[in-house]
């Protein structure tokens, strides 16, 4: 196989041909106020999707970008936290699982202020959404500013961060934590095969899955795993998504969650200057944030943050990709920076069949080249990558990822991951994040992008 | 970046030379001429063959009659046949690409009284298919394109959306015959504009521009950006030719329109 760097330079026409490849599935998969993941295998809004998708989208209409963002924000519930669905009312139920008729938000949500007119999820996903808002903005100020945009969605996005830092602050360290696997958005990561093992999975027979309908069964969870997300859920449901008064049962704080809570808080501070706001309450909270973010869950043996399970206070000592999100934090300590680029350069994270970082590490005990978050690389955590190496001024390195992302995505279909071993898509083709950042790489010119 | 066009009788001064030199300065690319009835069009070939001469740039025509050849009158219907086909020999003639015509203009709208129009929906097709073939084969021996543009529900009651046009268009199968796409009509007829055109991307053949409310590009609320990236994802490398009504001072309207389009993404 011809090495990374040795292969010719991107043509104009090959990029040309990429961004209308990318532009059409955007635009196939827009519903009218968001955009779906994918047709088939997710027919509702995603809480994260929809925020990397909006860093995308904002190159092929600022107006959808923006739309996208406020769409998934009134469905935020008055405790200040975003679903990690919205649902379509216009899907049948079938469709997707869990349903509307499991979660159930607009009656067992209603004592912590779910929405009563539209049916959402009731646990959360990362916090990219400010992050996203900011950018959103930077792509088109004129028609943000005709629109009120950033004004508009301030308060929501301020009242998401104080969510995350009052409610789920369950270790009272400043971190958010996670009481659901879906949360951090890697479902099935080895990180949470020792906590989910003290969680007794509902029958399977109780239920069926949609998943498999488009999806192959060795790319997707096992339905061991199906069975005990399924009862983390409904314990908490059951206990109406209150925080204080579930028993969690699973509750981690994981790295890359609270990295992107660090760097969106930092874009709450540009937003607020921006509108005229004290910016100074949000620097300083993303200061501490990544003091702790430090303190509570890097680990120097492993090169890497590790997710603290607070129901041991341990750290998970699995290496996953979302142990090196962080990178993406400015002001981390050199020699933290330093380490981690050692670890992405390492037997654990450098696949020579693609330079997307995998899930997992490829050395671990369970690593697994297809399944899901188990291994295979994805293309919204590359981008994160990419963007943490720009930000400590690692140009080349992000330079070889940004390439590899643009002519995996464009050769793949757009698909929803990578098998590392080989660099050959799996799961869902004309995945919405992966064109949306395939496009978002293509309008950034690597060599001047130190500032952005 | 796509290429644009003002129609003619937007462009300030006397002939076509002097509006070019307008056009030109004010970012244009080419000028969109209008072809009234009456072999009209057709009695002006000195003069466009002397403004080809000078170097003026005029790829398309579009039609400006009160009869079209969807017209319920059998003789009205014949007389509009006979200009459009003089206005495809006419474009030909001096090197163009096509000419545009809807369906009819004026005539019926099954939103206002009386509701019910006197011609069936068979009836209609009929009129419609053998029309777009007539035309279309005389496009087709003179080199050039019929572009068939639908128009809002208010203005004709028989091709208000690209589906339906691309639905014709196959039945006659000539591909001298495409789509010229509005963006003003499309805004009011399609759910989603950027789709629309996504869907229907083998049979868009031209595009006129004018914002949400017949203003010039920038004056009304549309999402360029969506329906020019649409336009670019599915290659057009057409004309996006201006053709509305004017707010403000009209001559700096006109000229604010091709930096407008560059601006959202042409």
């Amino acid at each position: 196989m011809t090495a990374l760097l040795d292969r010719p330079a991107r043509t104009a026409a090959a990029d040309l041909t990429l961004r209308r490849g990318a532009a059409r599935v955007l635009l196939d998969n827009w519903t009218g106020s968001g955009t779906v993941p994918s047709r088939t295998l997710y027919p509702h809004q995603w809480s994260w999707d929809s925020a990397f998708i909006a860093i995308g989208l904002r190159h092929l209409s600022a107006r959808r970008a923006q739309r996208e963002l406020e769409s998934l924000l009134a469905a935020q519930w008055a405790d200040g936290r975003v679903p990690h669905i919205v649902f379509n009312s216009a899907v049948p139920n079938g469709a997707y699982f869990p349903s509307p008729d499991f979660w159930r938000s607009s009656t067992a949500g209603h004592p912590a202020g779910a929405p009563a007119s539209l049916e959402t999820s009731g646990i959360v996903q990362p916090p990219v959404h400010a992050l996203a808002a900011w950018l959103v903005h930077q792509a088109d100020p004129a028609e943000s500013r005709r629109r009120g945009f950033l004004s508009r969605v301030f308060p929501h996005l301020t009242a998401w961060h104080a969510y995350l830092l009052g409610a789920r602050d369950l270790g009272g360290s400043g971190l958010a934590a996670i009481v659901h696997p879906w949360e951090p958005g890697m479902d099935n990561s080895p990180c949470w095969d020792g906590p989910l093992s003290r969680i007794s999975p509902i029958d399977t027979g109780s239920f069926r899955r949609a998943d498999l309908d488009h999806g192959h069964p060795a790319d997707r969870p096992t339905d061991l795993d199906y069975g005990r997300y399924v009862r983390l859920a409904a314990d908490y449901r059951d206990a109406s998504y209150d925080d204080r008064a579930a028993r969690h049962a699973f509750a981690l704080e994981d790295p890359c969650f609270n990295a992107l809570l660090t760097v969106s808080e930092h874009a709450l501070a540009d937003i607020a200057a921006e509108l005229g706001a004290d910016p100074a309450p949000h620097r300083a909270r993303a200061e501490r944030l990544t003091e702790t973010l430090v303190a509570r869950l890097w680990d120097e043996e492993a090169g890497a943050f590790l997710a603290r399970d607070l129901v041991s206070d341990e750290l998970v000592r699995e290496r996953s990709v979302a142990g090196l999100a962080p990178l993406l934090v400015p002001g981390l300590p050199a020699s933290i920076v330093d380490r981690l680029v050692g670890t992405l350069d390492g037997p654990g994270f450098h696949a020579d069949a693609t330079a997307l970082v995998p899930s997992y590490d490829l050395t671990g005990p369970a690593f697994d080249r297809t399944r899901y978050w188990r291994g295979p690389a994805w293309f919204n955590t590359a981008w994160l990558i990419e963007r943490g190496l720009r930000t400590h001024g690692r140009h080349a390195h992000a330079d070889r990822i940004r390439a590899s992302l643009l002519e995996t995505a464009g050769g793949s279909g757009f698909a929803e991951y990578v098998d590392p071993t080989t660099g050959e898509g799996r799961g869902a083709r004309s995945f919405s994040w992966t064109a949306a950042l395939t496009l978002d790489l293509l309008h950034t010119d690597d060599r001047t992008e130190a500032g952005r | 970046m796509l290429k644009t066009a003002a129609q003619e009788q937007l462009l300030p001064g006397e002939s076509l030379q002097e509006k070019w030199e307008f056009a030109q300065e004010a970012g244009y690319d080419a000028v969109e001429l209008r072809a009234k009835g009456d072999l009209h069009f057709a009695s002006r070939l000195p003069e466009l063959k002397q403004a080809l001469k000078d170097g003026v740039v005029m790829p398309t025509v579009c039609v400006e009659m009160l009869h079209f050849f969807g017209a319920f009158d059998e003789e009205l219907r014949r007389d509009a046949i006979k200009q459009m086909k003089s206005q495809l020999t006419v474009i030909g003639e001096i090197g163009g690409l096509g000419a545009q015509t809807p369906a009819s203009y004026g005539m019926f709208s099954r939103r206002l009284p009386p509701f019910e129009p006197p011609r069936s929906e068979a009836e209609d097709r009929e009129v419609l298919l053998s029309g777009l073939a007539e035309l279309g084969e005389h496009a087709a021996r003179e080199g050039v394109t019929l572009y068939l543009e639908p128009l809002n529900r208010y203005e004709d009651h028989m091709v208000n959306r690209l589906e339906q046009a691309a639905e014709l268009i196959k039945e006659v199968g000539l591909d001298s015959v495409k789509i010229g796409i509005d963006s003003y009509h499309m805004n009011i007829e399609e759910s989603d504009p950027a789709a629309a055109i996504i869907a229907h991307a083998p049979y868009i053949g031209h595009a006129q521009v004018s914002d949400s409310n017949r203003f010039q590009p920038g004056a009304g609320h549309l999402d360029w950006q969506a329906w020019l990236g649409a336009l670019h994802t599915i290659g057009y490398e057409g004309y996006l030719a201006a053709e509305c009504r004017l707010t403000g001072d009209p001559v700096e309207a006109v000229r604010s329109v091709p930096a407008f389009l560059k601006g959202s993404g042409a």
